[in-house]
């Protein structure tokens, strides 16, 4: 009896290690809802007030909505190798990786093309959740890229933001200098492996790591070239200061060492969460790179969009996701999240136009939007990621001394090689 | 087998029935969690396309064949190399060093040195791999106190800067590991009788002689152990290339653990291809800890 007993225990806890791995949250058509994104103060602060909202109307919907680091929901997604059981029913996804998500895994991702309204979302933005000419994402927030400055170290040099908005590269090098000079601080900072800077500035004058049908174009990319020149040049001349970390970047704004930054519009709710610095900071558009070609003081950096997941209830996200396409909804996250919106409408909601008070009673939000609408858009693709990491390699390299022309030509070829797989 | 008797006999394969019973669900597990994957990974290793719907490759080798025109990948193969012959033997010299220290019978509060010298390896690898990036950062405590003491005249970018890089990972790994290897030697000391260097004293054999004649060679099955450990640790070291330098600057310090997470994870995902290059680091694991064995392990 004692053996039955120890063996059924034994059977017992085989299957119950078996069925863990095999649990599923929620099931299709269930009524409801389970949301994977990965800020408190950002989107997820964003979709709760959405459930708020919708469960208004709809009382019996449950929304689940669960904090999922942005490299683990990819992880998720690879590890599901297509079941889409142990995945959510509305996730969002990172601009940048939209294409090779759904490149990689089409069972996992909805096709929303016919199900979605798309009029009034910024055409850029909606590209880059287009594979094949299907639309798979569904718009959230815009990364335009704004530039931050302080006010109080720019009067010090005897400068004032006016003198910093639209202008062209010369011209920032040029008052770049004359503040390192006067006051001793680096203009910008940030991170020694990471691209962002190179990117945005790439963008702002129409220029990608791909062409458009979706090959390299790095070594002859003269755009490219124009814009690893000046990034060399600033960080040589110590007026952009390199560090080894995102929370390093961070703390040169909070530590007051830099002048400001340019990068997406999401920066502002870490700028205005240094309530010791309220009222010393102003926002503008960024340097327009000089003479190159299409250049303009408008690029973007980061955002995200939300992706409906293949055999969940798809009728109720889509149904709930309307939220997206209503400026109330947009109106109502900006104070709390400074969201900026991709659709066009809510520009003219009450809360884009106040005053922001952190920023001396500057209509931040309203301008955010006007930029928005001036961005170049860029290809990104399934291999963007390799390309960037090609890229960070040689953009280290150059700095510390090699030719430029090899080191990207050995970047495309990094990429080359990958793609031909 | 002695036993004639029949029922003996029935006795002993009962017995031996219910020993089977009770392997069987350990084994259950192993094959369908370690051996069923490995097979699966070699498998993949031979096949290519998009994760869910992987052909076989064509010639079968090509993720092989690939591996050799790929720079990063050699560019990583070269740092883990550069980690396992400068970091595995200051190490395990290192921890040999601590141990007869340790196993010294005079010495006074040698259970307190014994956790303190331990006691790194208690430590999560992604915590310390965090602690030592903020130690060895520009503005870090490593660059306040070399420049306050005057070795430094002006603080050194640590992370940013390739031989540096690496040599703040090499560190950090002898802080981490060298405490664990020392437990192996100290224990297998402890069960070297100390009788044994009585008498080598009393045949006036000095501290050096006792430890090269006395010690090592008795040691030898377990230092030839920490070695193997050692270089397979070293081979698949994952955390704190991604934690401390995140593989760079310019991928210099990015180990073979890393780019296969990168290439499955980070770019573009490509099973084929990162099972391939774990089966290299198996093969290199192998042919290694092969050659340990052969040289190390003289007893006749």
């Amino acid at each position: 009896m004692k053996k039955l007993i120890s063996l059924l225990l034994a059977l017992v806890m085989v299957l119950s290690l078996g069925s863990a791995a095999f649990a599923a949250p929620g099931d299709q058509a269930d009524g409801k809802l389970t949301i994977w994104c990965w800020d408190q103060t950002f989107n997820i602060a964003a979709m709760n007030v959405a459930k708020e909202m919708y469960q208004a109307e709809h009382p019996d919907v449950e929304i689940d909505i669960q904090e999922v680091l942005w490299e683990d929901i990819e992880s998720r997604i690879i590890a599901s190798n297509g079941d889409t059981s142990t995945l959510p029913d509305i996730t969002l996804i990172q601009d940048n990786a939209f294409q090779k998500e759904v490149i990689n895994y089409p069972e996992v991702f909805y096709d929303i093309t016919d199900s979605y309204d798309f009029t009034d979302f910024g055409e850029a933005k909606v590209a880059y959740s287009v594979v094949d000419g299907k639309n798979y994402g569904i718009p959230f927030d815009a990364g335009t890229v704004v530039a931050a400055w302080r006010t109080d170290y720019l009067e010090e040099a005897g400068y004032t933001v006016d003198d910093l908005t639209d202008i062209d590269m010369d011209r920032f090098l040029e008052i770049a200098r004359d503040v390192k000079e006067k006051t001793g601080m680096p203009m910008l900072s940030g991170e020694a492996g990471a691209v962002d800077t190179v990117l945005i500035l790439l963008q702002s004058c129409g220029g990608s790591m791909f062409n458009e049908d979706g090959s390299v174009n790095m070594k002859d990319n003269d755009k490219l070239k124009a814009v690893l020149d000046v990034y060399n040049t600033m960080v040589t001349e110590g007026l952009f200061i390199e560090v080894n970390s995102w929370d390093e970047y961070i703390g040169t704004l909070s530590n007051q060492s830099v002048v400001g930054t340019f990068t997406g519009c999401w920066i502002l709710s870490t700028i205005m969460s240094l309530t010791d610095q309220a009222g010393k900071w102003a926002v503008t558009n960024m340097p327009a790179m000089t003479g190159v070609e299409d250049a303009t003081n408008y690029s973007n950096n980061g955002g995200s969009s939300w992706a409906i997941i293949n055999n969940k209830d798809i009728d109720l996200a889509l149904d709930f996701m309307q939220m997206y396409r209503n400026v109330d909804f947009y109106d109502a996250i900006l104070p709390t999240t400074s969201a900026i919106a991709c659709f066009t409408p809510a520009k003219d909601a009450p809360n884009y136009t106040a005053p922001s008070e952190f920023f001396n009673g500057d209509a931040i939000f309203a301008k955010i939007v006007e930029f928005g609408a001036l961005v170049p858009s860029n290809n990104t693709g399934a291999y963007y990621y390799d390309a960037r990491s090609a890229l960070a390699t040689a953009k280290t390299n150059i700095i510390g001394g090699a030719d430029m022309d090899s080191e990207l030509a050995n970047a495309e070829d990094t990429i080359n090689f990958t793609m031909g797989f | 087998m002695t036993q004639t008797s029949g029922k003996r006999l029935t006795m002993h394969q009962k017995q031996n029935l219910w020993g089977w019973a009770f392997l069987i669900p350990a084994t259950v597990l192993i094959f369908w969690l370690s051996f069923y994957p490995m097979i699966r990974a070699l498998m993949i290793s031979f096949q290519g396309g998009r994760p869910t719907a992987l052909t076989w490759s064509d010639p079968l080798t090509r993720n092989y064949k690939f591996l050799v025109k790929d720079r990063v990948f050699i560019q990583s193969l070269k740092n883990t190399f550069t980690y396992l012959i400068i970091q595995v033997p200051i190490m395990l010299v290192l921890a040999m060093i601590f141990a007869t220290l340790l196993n010294d019978h005079q010495l006074k509060f040698k259970g307190l040195f014994r956790t303190c010298i331990f006691l790194p390896c208690a430590t999560a690898l992604v915590a310390y791999s965090l602690i030592f990036r903020t130690m060895f950062s520009y503005d870090g405590m490593v660059n306040a106190v070399l420049v306050k003491i005057g070795i430094l005249n002006e603080p050194i970018n640590w992370l940013n800067n390739p031989n540096t890089a690496k040599a703040v990972i090499i560190i950090a790994l002898i802080w981490r590991w060298t405490g664990y290897n020392m437990i192996f030697y100290l224990s297998s000391m402890q069960s070297i009788d100390y009788s044994v260097y009585e008498a080598a004293r009393i045949d006036g054999a000095g501290a050096a002689t006792q430890l090269f004649k006395i010690t090592i060679p008795l040691l030898k099955p377990i230092i030839l152990v920490t070695a193997i450990m050692s270089t397979n640790g070293t081979l698949q070291l994952f955390d704190e290339s991604v934690n401390l330098t995140k593989g760079g600057p310019a991928n210099a310090t990015i180990t073979m653990s890393h780019y296969i997470y990168n290439t499955m994870f980070q770019n573009n995902p490509n099973f084929g291809y990162a099972a391939a290059m774990s089966f290299v680091i198996l093969i290199l694991v192998a042919v290694l800890s092969a050659i340990q064995m052969k040289v190390g392990d003289k007893r006749e």
